[in-house]
């Protein structure tokens, strides 16, 4: 059980045709027992943060702790740390059994007691009747299996995770998430998960963190992301469908502020709050941004609006997802299902001030 | 095509692999019937294609003649020494190129190693000859030659390991070092079982080369040692020349590979094929 924190990280890999800076000024304090998702787009860097802490890439600068132990020189086997590989890294020349057993034997573990290890683990994962075979006659959904279960059978100071539900379809990746919840829930202790899907870190994580070009965007709850994700690319990242963006100057008219897109078409009103803050900075260029699902068709008590033209009725069963323009600008809105817009009709979308998102246009960064 | 059209490639197909297959094992029939042809019959001016009489002595005149037997001998435990030797230091020196190929020197040192095959071989003669006589006193011996051997068989093992380490999955090796391996054991118990099959297929190699290799054990060993390449020629009774004895030997000398190639043959293919056709 531990404290995972990470001290300003830097990490450069260098070649002959150029230094790459993979992750950059990193800091990150994963808590003890905490479930902590890194969550970006390929080639963002996690996975070259997540071989620094289990100790399979060397850092460049900055220092890595467990608890308050520096293990920047360790060997990854000496620091107890369990993973489980994106690729399965299953022992193809070993059983199941012996593969989830492995861990064990190392540690000198007797040979009764690992097959009773080996159980447990087989019956919480599903893979019982596999044991005896060898890991290629299995399914991809099975040898992930396999591979998370030989990460769980020991005791590691921190289990790191590394895409490990990519390959398994939709309805046994429910299932494992619901599992892992329940894992981490019964046995406490501090889990690293890598993934690009934000769905998989919203849902499992107590706090996500979000990297983009090897640096932390944001560390927040699933709260603070959605409603108040620090710059642009995390209102862009997180959230499906994605953010619309609209780059907007202000207007002040009768007392009251009004962000103007840059083509003159759209109109927002910003909270009070968030205009005070844009009256005190200055300036002249900000970009607004507004989830689809804060956009309604329903009026219901909200008096601001956008005015659009419906380009596309995505109509998935549970909801619509209208694309529309808007002057140049295009955006989109989530429905309730049966919304029956098509192509070409007028609509106004209800909006609340406290939803519009201020963004600087220089830095990107959220205006608070 | 056709129905006919089949019919005539596979026609054609037998036809022509039935040729080929005459041609090359033509020589081994000769080799067989002349070995078991008594002397006087070998000398007849028109050759006969089925002896007149099977001379099974022959069989005994060669194993009772103890040089023949310890030629054998000889040459067994020279080319398995510098098989085991080459597959060896190859593997460890080939799984440094695959994995640290900036420490180990890189694609340049690669190169350098390979390029050792690339100067004729005669080339290296004069100063090992020197060398051996200085360090053994002589060079009519088994090291001389086990060691010689590995200047060509050091470089294409190592060679070729680094290509099937280079296909061996890395994550393997990391999932290993966090389940709590060291990276020597590691190395042992999970990446070698993976190129095992390239690994049979490299040894096999070093050991006909070892088995079969005539120029440089003819200059260097004769006397206390001798190996099967350099017995054959000698089969002489005063002016005589014994042919029948020489095809003999040399018949019972390609036992021993084809019996090798028939027991590795599972691995030859799936090692040569190692990193031609991914997964």
């Amino acid at each position: 059980m531990a404290r995972v924190v990470l001290d300003n990280i830097n990490k450069i890999y260098r070649s002959r045709r150029g230094n790459v800076h993979a992750v950059k000024d990193f800091s990150l304090s994963v808590e003890d027992g905490e479930f902590v998702s890194l969550l970006g787009p390929s080639g963002c860097g996690k996975s070259s943060t997540l071989r620094m802490i289990v100790g399979l890439e060397s850092v460049t600068s900055g220092e890595i702790r467990f608890n308050d132990a520096v293990v920047n020189d360790l060997e990854p086997q000496h620091r107890n740390v369990a993973m489980a590989f994106e690729t399965y890294a299953l022992y193809p020349n070993f059983t199941i059994e012996e593969n989830l057993g492995f861990p064990l034997e190392v540690r000198g573990v007797s040979k009764q007691d690992r097959k009773k290890e080996v159980r447990r683990i087989a019956g919480l994962l599903q893979i019982e009747d596999v044991l005896d075979q060898k890991p290629g006659a299995l399914s991809g959904g099975q040898q992930q299996r396999v591979s998370l279960g030989r990460a769980l059978i020991r005791e590691p100071a921190a289990f790191i995770l590394d895409e490990v539900m990519s390959h398994l379809d939709a309805h046994l990746k429910f299932q494992m998430m619901i599992e892992l919840r329940r894992i981490h829930q019964s046995l406490g202790r501090t889990m690293v998960f890598v993934t690009h899907d934000q769905m998989e870190a919203l849902a499992l994580s107590d706090r996500v963190a979000v990297m983009h070009e090897g640096r932390l965007q944001q560390f927040g709850s699933r709260d603070d992301l959605y409603h108040a994700p620090n710059n642009v690319f995390v209102a862009g990242f997180i959230g499906e469908p994605p953010t619309n963006f609209f780059a907007v100057q202000p207007e002040e008219a009768d007392g009251r502020l009004t962000l103007v897109s840059d083509d003159g078409a759209t109109r927002f009103q910003p909270s009070d709050h968030r205009a005070a803050t844009i009256r005190n900075r200055g300036g002249n260029s900000f970009v607004v941004g507004i989830r689809p699902q804060n956009l309604t068709r329903v009026a219901d008590g909200l008096e601001n609006s956008i005015a659009a033209t419906v380009l596309l009725n995505e109509y998935s069963g549970e909801r619509s997802i209208l694309t529309l323009t808007s002057g140049d600008a295009r955006l989109q809105a989530v429905t309730a299902s049966g919304d029956d817009v098509g192509r070409g009709q007028e609509v106004d979308l209800f909006y609340d001030p406290d939803d519009v998102l201020v963004f600087d246009a220089e830095t990107e960064d959220l205006l608070v | 095509m056709s129905e006919r059209n089949y019919r005539l490639v596979a026609i054609l197909m037998f036809v022509f692999l039935g040729l080929w297959a005459l041609i090359s094992l033509f020589p081994y029939y000769f080799q067989f019937i002349t070995g078991f042809k008594g002397i006087e019959e070998v000398n007849r001016i028109t050759p006969t294609f089925w002896p007149d009489e099977f001379m099974w002595s022959n069989l005994d005149l060669i194993f009772s003649d103890e040089t023949n037997v310890a030629a054998l001998l000889d040459t067994l435990l020279i080319a398995s020494a510098n098989t085991a030797l080459a597959v060896f230091l190859g593997s460890l020196a080939g799984y440094a190129l695959a994995r640290f190929p900036r420490q180990a020197g890189g694609e340049n040192m690669a190169f350098w190693i390979l390029s050792n095959r690339m100067f004729p071989p005669v080339a290296i003669l004069l100063p090992m000859f020197r060398a051996f006589d200085t360090v053994f006193g002589s060079t009519d011996n088994h090291i001389s030659l086990i060691i010689l051997y590995l200047v060509f068989n050091m470089p294409l093992a190592t060679w070729l390991m680094m290509v099937f380490f280079r296909d061996a999955p890395r994550e393997l090796e990391e999932a290993a070092y966090l389940d709590g391996y060291s990276p020597l054991r590691a190395f042992f118990k999970i990446t070698l079982p993976q190129v095992v099959p390239g690994m049979m297929s490299v040894a096999l190699l070093c050991w006909i080369f070892a088995w079969n290799e005539y120029l440089f054990a003819n200059m260097l060993v004769g006397s206390n040692v001798a190996v099967n390449t350099i017995q054959t020629p000698g089969f002489v009774q005063g002016a005589q020349k014994l042919w029948n004895l020489a095809a003999l030997f040399s018949l019972i000398a390609v036992i021993p590979p084809v019996v090798l190639f028939l027991v590795l043959r599972r691995y030859m293919v799936r090692g040569l094929s190692l990193g031609v056709v991914k997964g």
